[in-house]
């Protein structure tokens, strides 16, 4: 969480989520996609992956921090190919998120078999704090959520000069969930607060840091210690709401799967320093390296997460 | 109703856990977040459910918010006025 009167809130950002696509490129994808589906946008995005790996080092790199971690028999070719297989599933996951815009949220097969317990949960009407991670296709996971019934907010920034488009950008209508921006009064904790006593939806991230170095602790992840946030836990602890860990999943070439890992209720009382959170950030990550063991090349940190320490 | 300022800031110290500070340190016009009292987003999320539980008032939206959070002095007068409406 972040606070535009302190400065210092945003020490710890390493990351920037803004595509490394020009608009062309973006508008060229979408023009594929009108003319011949995700076939043909997946077509090109074969050989366009393979010229920004082989090409553009620098692109390259970025996926190596992870990778380094993630598997330890790494050679110079077999890192070429992983960061090629990392970016390409990337890549097929931006073409997603724009086919449902375009084409419309049925050309999916979505998996949830949580879906009583999630709504049993939402009925309890303390609010629901779903704790993601940059995996997956996070946007399907919201857009299969509208069987709730509640309105489903999401805390996230949108990056200057960013030319990428969230999928309901591409329709006229009512975007399915609202936003929240870090950037804005206090963080926006006063409307995440809020959102919850309405017994509403709020999806927050939990593998990337941003805003004060406090408000973030140490972790265990990929066999280093890394800085997770554990400002999702505070929230759930201040309102009693319960905290679903939430992950999506590409299967196949139209099919996720939603899994809804754990549920976690945090006392309250829990005090300033993050120690008494540890415990709740760990169980967390515990669920990211299995996420991140089953599906190694859908897990987008193009970033030293490790770095920080 | 004149909200009891010495009252106030003895709540927010116990409630939000702040050590090594006394309720004669924290000055009525000094900004509560960043510079003066040192407060920050997280301890927002604290102070709004700290104010409903005592004084049963709640902080609805940002514009509440900046209006209340500036000050004790203007946390003290946020309260007073809810509770006199």
């Amino acid at each position: 969480m972040e606070s535009s009167e302190n400065n210092q809130e945003n020490s710890s950002k390493k990351w920037t989520s803004r595509s490394i696509g020009s608009s062309f490129q973006h508008r060229f994808f979408y023009a594929l996609i009108h003319l011949g589906g995700r076939r043909l946008a997946y077509f090109f995005l074969y050989f366009i992956v393979a010229y920004y790996i082989i090409f553009r080092p620098s692109i390259r790199r970025k996926s190596y921090y992870y990778l380094e971690r993630r598997f330890s028999d790494n050679t110079f070719l077999k890192m070429m190919f992983r960061s090629y297989r990392l970016s390409l599933e990337l890549g097929k996951v931006l073409i997603d998120r724009a086919i449902i815009g375009i084409l419309g949220y049925d050309k999916f097969k979505i998996s949830f078999r949580q879906r009583e317990t999630l709504r049993n949960l939402v009925k309890e009407g303390k609010g629901v704090i779903f704790l993601m991670a940059h995996g997956g296709c996070w946007q399907t996971a919201l857009a299969a959520l509208s069987y709730l019934n509640t309105r489903v907010n999401m805390v996230m920034r949108k990056e200057d000069g960013d030319v990428d488009r969230h999928y309901f950008e591409h329709q006229s209508g009512e975007s399915p969930f609202s936003t929240i921006d870090p950037d804005g009064y206090l963080g926006g904790t006063l409307e995440m607060i809020n959102v919850l006593k309405n017994g509403e939806v709020l999806c927050m991230m939990g593998d990337r840091v941003f805003g004060n170095l406090k408000n973030n602790v140490e972790a265990e992840f990929l066999g280093k210690k890394a800085l997770f946030p554990f400002s999702a836990f505070k929230v759930a602890s201040v309102t009693g709401a319960p905290l679903v860990v939430f992950f999506t999943s590409k299967q196949g070439a139209d099919k996720f799967e939603l899994d809804l890992a754990d549920v976690i209720y945090v006392p309250e009382n829990m005090g300033r320093s993050g120690e008494k959170f540890k415990p709740y950030v760990n169980r967390f990550v515990e669920h990211l390296e299995k996420y991140t063991e089953a599906h190694p090349f859908q897990f987008f940190n193009f970033y030293d997460m490790w770095e920080q320490l | 109703m004149a909200v009891n300022k010495e009252e106030l800031k003895e709540i927010i110290i116990k409630d939000l856990f702040l050590e090594d500070i006394t309720p004669a340190e924290i000055e009525d016009d000094a900004p509560l977040f960043g510079e003066g009292l040192g407060l920050d987003s997280l301890d927002a999320v604290e102070l709004v459910v700290i104010i409903q539980k005592h004084y049963k008032i709640e902080i609805k939206d940002m514009d509440e918010g900046r209006v209340a959070f500036n000050s004790i002095n203007s946390l003290a007068d946020f309260i007073g006025e809810k509770q006199a409406s």
